[in-house]
């Protein structure tokens, strides 16, 4: 869910722009994922020679990134070196938190703003000093932002980015705004034309290039979810024909002092519509708890980071949907065991007692 | 309640062999009679009761209730019957483990949609009545055999019915709780003015009931 979160971001960061990266890059949105690095210079001023370039900005993101030598199993922490004159083109009116915040304000200082939810985890504040691959840099800011992708995000000048990640003169992807009215295709179809070890990528192709491993995520999710969803209404039935049978005296008696047809029937289908009810706000509660513990676990993000964003980590929606779904199979797995109780014949299990 | 048998019949499969559990049983019973059906293990008592009780549907023959003829009476009218005209008491007593002694006798109440009130009244009351008043908050297991025997009956008489069919409702008891239930059902025909059908081979009912028949193999003789 939160990548999922972060690679929509993505596309809200660089919305309307075409992003170049190298030819061997996978590109997940805006995201290069290993692939060359792009000399700086060179590969700037080829693109600004071609036609319908309004502005193009370097971008170096370095994932994943280890921060006081935690080893993390799945990356969260990101790092992003922008030109400090194009950081408004790029964040927008991202505001900042803390006393005397401010954005970098040269390219060769150690000045750094980092994303809230690093901020709180290793208990930073505006003007503390931090070592990030054996550099001293110095906080400047903290974004105040809600967005996944920036909460967990150093951002440095582009220069700075490049010293600290070892990357001098080099660059992975590049931001470029087509002129007004010029059609981000025919931009692509110049600049890879003019630069031959580059790919662009329109946001349109981008979202196509994501859209089937969503949808892959998606299917796995459904899958999964009607595997278990199957395996619970087995489960519920096999339980419920049980009990049913452990209590055929029971019925029988209600049956022969005359209970309605369809008494015993619904007795039946709203106990398990009760379990439905218990199990599914245990199971919504147990799970979304899970989720957080494991999100920690796999992020290395203390517990206590996960809980003010639980309903983003597991949204309100599909938590109702979810219980909705637990009633529904256990009221489905209540039927055919209720059906059986309603056709029990009464005399013989009345006489099988005496 | 004016109950007649016309030659009843009921006969069931076992694997290959069709066993005859009531054969040609024909018999009537008025209104406010203590009626007793004797007979060993398998000859048929239960059986009869079940039909009798409309609990069950005889092979041939049939059941005349005031004159009605049960078989052409559909399952929720027969229903009704059983429910509101009609109690039962079982050997092994059939009381609801989860229900105290007031919510048992309270069920057949709630079933015929007798208001709240009206239902924790009339349950006190009956449980007064048997002597078990003190025991209403009392689950099954938590009373003796013959208390948990009067609070079946206290049930069966939740709806005022007309007939209260009782099949070996001494069979669990020791004989002197036997003798109590004996009168028990007694005293509720002489009240209530109730007819009383009563499966047993127990001779402290017998000696209470103003007919007798007996039952060997599924034929029903009378012993009057």
């Amino acid at each position: 869910m939160r990548y999922t979160t972060v690679i929509k971001e993505m596309n809200v960061l660089f919305n309307g722009q075409i992003m170049v990266a190298s030819r061997d890059a996978i590109v997940i949105q805006a995201i290069p994922i290993s692939g060359s690095m792009l000399p700086q210079n060179f590969t700037m001023e080829r693109i600004r020679e071609v036609e319908g370039v309004e502005k193009s900005t370097p971008i170096l993101f370095v994932t994943p990134m280890s921060l006081s030598g935690i080893v993390q199993t799945v990356p969260v922490n990101f790092s992003m070196g922008i030109p400090v004159k194009d950081w408004k083109t790029i964040l927008g009116p991202t505001p900042l938190k803390g006393d005397g915040a401010h954005y970098p304000t040269n390219e060769t200082s150690n000045e750094i703003v980092v994303g809230a939810s690093l901020a709180d985890q290793y208990a930073w504040t505006v003007g503390k000093e931090v070592v990030l691959s054996g550099k001293q840099l110095k906080i400047t800011g903290i974004l105040d932002t809600k967005m996944a992708l920036l909460n967990r995000c150093v951002l440095m000048p582009l220069k700075l980015a490049q010293t600290v990640h070892n990357y001098p003169g080099s660059v992975n992807i590049i931001a470029v705004k087509p002129a007004e009215g010029y059609p981000q295709k025919n931009l692509t179809g110049a600049i890879t034309k003019k630069i031959s070890y580059v790919q662009a990528l329109t946001e349109e192709e981008r979202n196509d290039m994501i859209q089937p491993v969503l949808a892959q995520v998606e299917t796995w999710n459904v899958g999964m979810q009607t595997v278990i969803l199957a395996m619970s209404l087995i489960l519920v039935m096999t339980v419920t024909v049980m009990t049913v049978s452990e209590r055929r005296r029971d019925f029988a008696t209600l049956d022969a002092i005359g209970a309605p047809l369809n008494y015993v029937f619904r007795i039946v289908v709203l106990e398990t519509s009760l379990i439905g009810v218990l199990g599914g706000a245990l199971g919504i509660g147990l799970g979304s708890l899970a989720s957080l513990v494991l999100a920690s676990l796999y992020t290395n993000i203390p517990l206590a980071q996960f809980f003010p964003s639980v309903f983003e980590i597991v949204p309100p929606f599909y938590m109702l949907e979810t219980f909705v779904a637990v009633i529904l199979v256990c009221c489905a797995g209540g039927l055919v065991p209720a059906l059986n109780a309603t056709r029990m014949r009464i005399a013989e299990i009345l006489r099988a007692e005496y | 309640m004016k109950i007649k048998t016309v030659d009843l019949t009921k006969k069931y499969r076992i694997g290959p062999s069709e066993i005859t559990a009531v054969d040609n049983v024909s018999f009537e019973v008025d209104e406010a009679k203590f009626m007793v059906i004797i007979g060993p293990s398998g000859s048929g008592k239960s059986t009869l009761l079940n039909l009798v009780g409309l609990n069950d549907s005889p092979t041939h023959g049939k059941v005349f209730i005031d004159d009605i003829d049960t078989s052409m009476l559909s399952n929720g009218s027969r229903r009704k019957i059983r429910l509101s005209r009609m109690g039962f008491v079982f050997q092994t007593f059939n009381l609801f483990p989860t229900l105290n002694s007031l919510e048992n006798v309270e069920m057949p109440m709630s079933l015929a949609g007798v208001s709240r009130k009206q239902q924790n009244e009339k349950a006190l009351t009956l449980l007064d009545a048997v002597g078990l008043h003190a025991r209403a908050s009392h689950r099954p297991k938590e009373l003796s055999m013959g208390e948990m025997q009067r609070v079946a009956i206290a049930r069966a008489l939740a709806n005022d019915p007309e007939v209260i069919i009782a099949d070996e409702p001494t069979g669990e008891l020791d004989s002197r709780t036997a003798k109590e239930i004996a009168s028990l059902l007694f005293e509720i025909k002489r009240n209530e003015k109730t007819t009383v059908i009563v499966a047993t081979h127990d001779e402290k009912v017998v000696d209470v009931a103003e007919e007798v028949y007996t039952i060997q193999d599924g034929k029903l003789k009378s012993e009057n």
